[in-house]
C-alpha cells in the first residue's frame, strides 16, 4: 500500500533522473564543441590558414578517408591487439604477484624491494634493451606494455589484500570457512573495488606505452599513423590518430567499468549524481 | 554444558591477559561477564569462541574440547560486521551455505521476521541503521542454531534507547530456542537485565573476582527496588575488584552517576 501511495512522486523522480542522465553528459560537450566550431569558423573565414591545426571538417574528412581505405580499422585493430596482449600479460602477472606478496609477509619482504626498485625506472628506458632481447617486432612491444600494466595492478592488488578488514576475516573464521572459501567469500569480494581501479589505471598505462612502443618503430598501428603523419606533414592524420586513441582508450576503460559494475553495487560510496 | 577449566592466556608479547578462569555454564543459562577495562573479558570470550585459543586450560562443550571455531558456538561482536557485498538476507544466511537453497531461504526468512526486518531482506547493509545492522548480526548468529551464543559488548556502540530495546529483543529471541548466552559487557544495567549470573572480573591478570546471582523474575523492571539492590551489589563488587576504597555514601552517588557506562 505504501508503494502505491509513493508511486507518483517516485515516477516523477525517475523521469527526472532519466532526463538528467542525458543532460548531464551533454553539459561536458559544450566547451569542446564550441571551441571546435569556433576554429572551423575562423579557418573558413580565412582568419587562419589551418594548415598545421586543421579545422574539424578536415580532420573528419581525413578520418573518413582513412576508414574508407580500411587503414584506420587495420591500425586500430593492430594497436588494440598489442594492448590486449600486453594488458592480459601484465594484469595476470600483476594480480598473481600482488596476491602472493599481499598474503605472505615473507614473500613481500623478499620481492617487494626489488619490484619497487624496478618500478622507479621510467619504463620507456627499457625499450632499447627489449629491442635487443626480443627483436623489433611484436614481442618487445607487448612486453613493454605488459611492464607498464604490471606495476599499477601489482601495487593495487597487494595494497588491497593487505588492507582487507581483519574483522571481516574473523567473521569468516567464526563461521569456519576453509582457506578456499575464505578467499572466495571474503577476500575476493573485499579487494574487488580496489582491483578494478588498479586494472583501469593499468589499462591507462597500457595505452600510454603502446604509443611509445609504436613510435619507436612500427609499420602499422595507430602509433605508426602518428609518425606517418609527422613525416609526411599531415597534421590531420596525426589528430585523427589521436582521436582514435581517445575513443578506443575510453571505450576499453568503459568496458572494464561496465563489466565490474554489477559486482560493485554494494559499495558505500559518495555518489554525486 | 559449557565448562571452562582454568583458562589462561598469555600473549606472545608476554602480556598475561587471563589467569585461570574456571566456570561451568548450564545449557540455556545467561551469564554476564563484567569488569573494568583490561580485565580479560574479551580475551575470555575469544578463547571460548576458539578465535584466540587459550594458552592454558581447556574449554569443553558437551565433553568436546574447543580449540577452534565450532558449529555449536556462535559469536556476536561489538560491531555488526556484516559483509557489505551481500544483501541482508545473504548475510543472515552466511553460515548456512552448505544447506540446500530452499532450507536456507526458509530459515533466513524466519530469522529476519523474528528480528523484525523482513522488509529489509534485499537491501544492502549500508542502508541499515546501527540498531538494524546489529539485529541482522544477531539473526546471522542465531540462524545456524548455536548451542552457545557469545556476545562481546554487543550493544555498547548503540544509543541508550536502541540499547534497551535490543536487550529486550535479545531475551525474546533467546526464549525461542534457549541457547546458552555469555554476554561480555561494561554496562551494569545490561548485565542485570539479561543475566542469571553476573561474573565480576578483575585485572592483572584477568580472573573472576566475584559471582552475583540475579534472582529476579523476567521481564525485569529496570526501575524496581530489587533491580537497584542488585545493581548496588554489582557496583560494590566492581569497586572492590578495581581495588578502590569501599564505596561510602558519597562515593555511591558518584558511582551511580557513572554506572550506566562502566569502563
Amino acid at each position: 500500500m505504501t508503494l502505491a501511495a509513493e508511486g507518483s512522486p517516485a515516477q516523477e523522480r525517475s523521469a527526472a533522473s532519466r532526463r538528467a542522465r542525458f543532460i548531464r553528459p551533454a553539459l561536458g560537450l559544450i566547451v569542446p564543441v564550441t571551441l571546435a566550431l569556433a576554429w572551423e569558423v575562423i579557418v573558413r573565414l580565412g582568419w587562419a590558414s589551418g594548415r598545421l591545426a586543421p579545422p574539424p571538417s578536415v580532420i573528419f574528412q581525413t578520418f573518413a578517408d582513412l576508414a574508407r581505405t580500411g587503414e584506420l580499422q587495420r591500425d586500430t585493430l593492430v594497436t588494440l591487439g598489442r594492448v590486449a596482449a600486453g594488458f592480459a600479460l601484465g594484469a595476470a602477472t600483476g594480480t598473481v604477484v600482488g596476491a602472493v606478496t599481499g598474503y605472505s609477509a615473507l614473500l613481500r619482504r623478499l620481492l617487494d624491494p626489488s619490484l619497487q626498485g624496478l618500478r622507479a625506472i621510467p619504463s620507456i628506458a627499457w625499450i632499447p634493451l627489449f629491442i635487443l632481447w626480443l627483436g623489433i617486432f611484436e614481442a618487445s612491444k607487448v612486453t613493454l606494455i605488459a611492464v607498464g600494466v604490471f606495476f599499477p595492478v601489482y601495487l593495487g592488488v597487494m595494497g588491497a589484500i593487505q588492507s582487507v578488514d581483519r574483522k571481516l576475516v574473523e567473521v569468516g573464521r567464526a563461521f569456519r570457512l576453509s582457506d578456499f572459501e575464505m578467499v572466495r567469500r571474503i577476500l575476493l569480494p573485499a579487494v574487488l573495488p580496489a582491483y578494478v581501479i588498479s586494472l583501469r589505471s593499468g589499462l591507462g598505462l597500457g595505452w600510454m606505452f603502446v604509443v611509445a612502443a609504436e613510435l619507436m618503430g612500427a609499420s602499422e598501428g595507430l602509433g605508426y599513423l602518428l609518425i606517418d603523419g609527422q613525416q609526411l606533414g599531415k597534421p590531420a592524420e596525426i589528430i585523427a590518430a589521436i582521436v582514435a586513441f581517445a575513443i578506443v582508450g575510453k571505450a576499453t576503460d568503459w568496458l572494464i567499468a561496465l563489466a565490474a559494475a554489477p559486482f560493485l553495487r554494494w559499495e558505500d560510496v559518495v555518489r554525486h549524481e | 554444558m559449557l565448562v571452562l577449566d582454568h583458562i589462561g592466556k598469555t600473549y606472545p608479547n608476554g602480556v598475561h591477559a587471563l589467569g585461570g578462569v574456571s566456570l561451568e555454564v548450564e545449557l540455556g543459562e545467561i551469564v554476564a561477564v563484567i569488569g573494568g577495562s583490561g580485565c580479560g573479558k574479551s580475551t575470555l570470550l575469544r578463547a571460548i569462541a576458539g578465535l584466540d585459543p587459550a594458552s592454558e586450560g581447556t574449554v569443553i562443550l558437551d565433553g568436546e574440547r574447543i580449540a577452534a571455531p565450532h558449529e555449536k558456538i556462535g559469536i556476536i561482536f561489538q560491531e555488526p560486521r556484516l559483509l557489505p557485498w551481500l544483501k541482508v538476507a545473504d548475510n543472515v544466511g552466511f553460515g548456512l551455505n552448505h544447506r540446500p537453497k530452499s532450507e536456507r531461504a526458509e530459515r533466513v526468512a524466519v530469522a529476519l521476521r523474528r528480528v523484525g526486518l523482513a522488509d529489509k531482506a534485499s537491501v544492502w547493509p549500508r542502508e541499515l541503521s546501527g540498531g538494524q545492522a546489529q539485529r541482522v548480526a544477531i539473526a546471522r548468529a542465531l540462524v545456524p542454531r548455536p548451542e552457545v551464543l557469545l556476545l562481546d559488548e554487543p550493544f555498547s556502540a548503540l544509543d541508550a534507547f536502541t540499547r534497551t530495546d535490543l536487550q529486550d529483543h535479545l531475551l525474546d529471541l533467546w526464549a525461542d530456542a534457549k541457547p546458552t548466552l555469555i554476554v561480555v559487557t561494561h554496562d551494569v544495567d545490561e548485565a542485570i537485565v539479561l543475566a542469571d549470573r553476573i561474573m565480576v572480573m578483575c585485572p592483572r591478570p584477568g580472573r573472576i573476582f566475584d559471582e552475583i546471582g540475579v534472582d529476579l523474575p523476567r521481564p525485569r523492571d529496570r526501575q524496581s527496588a530489587a533491580f537497584d539492590f542488585v545493581k548496588r551489589r554489582v557496583l560494590a563488587a566492581l569497586d572492590r575488584s578495581l581495588n578502590r576504597a569501599p564505596a561510602g555514601v558519597e562515593d555511591e552517588q558518584t558511582a551511580e552517576a557513572g554506572a550506566a557506562m562502566w569502563w
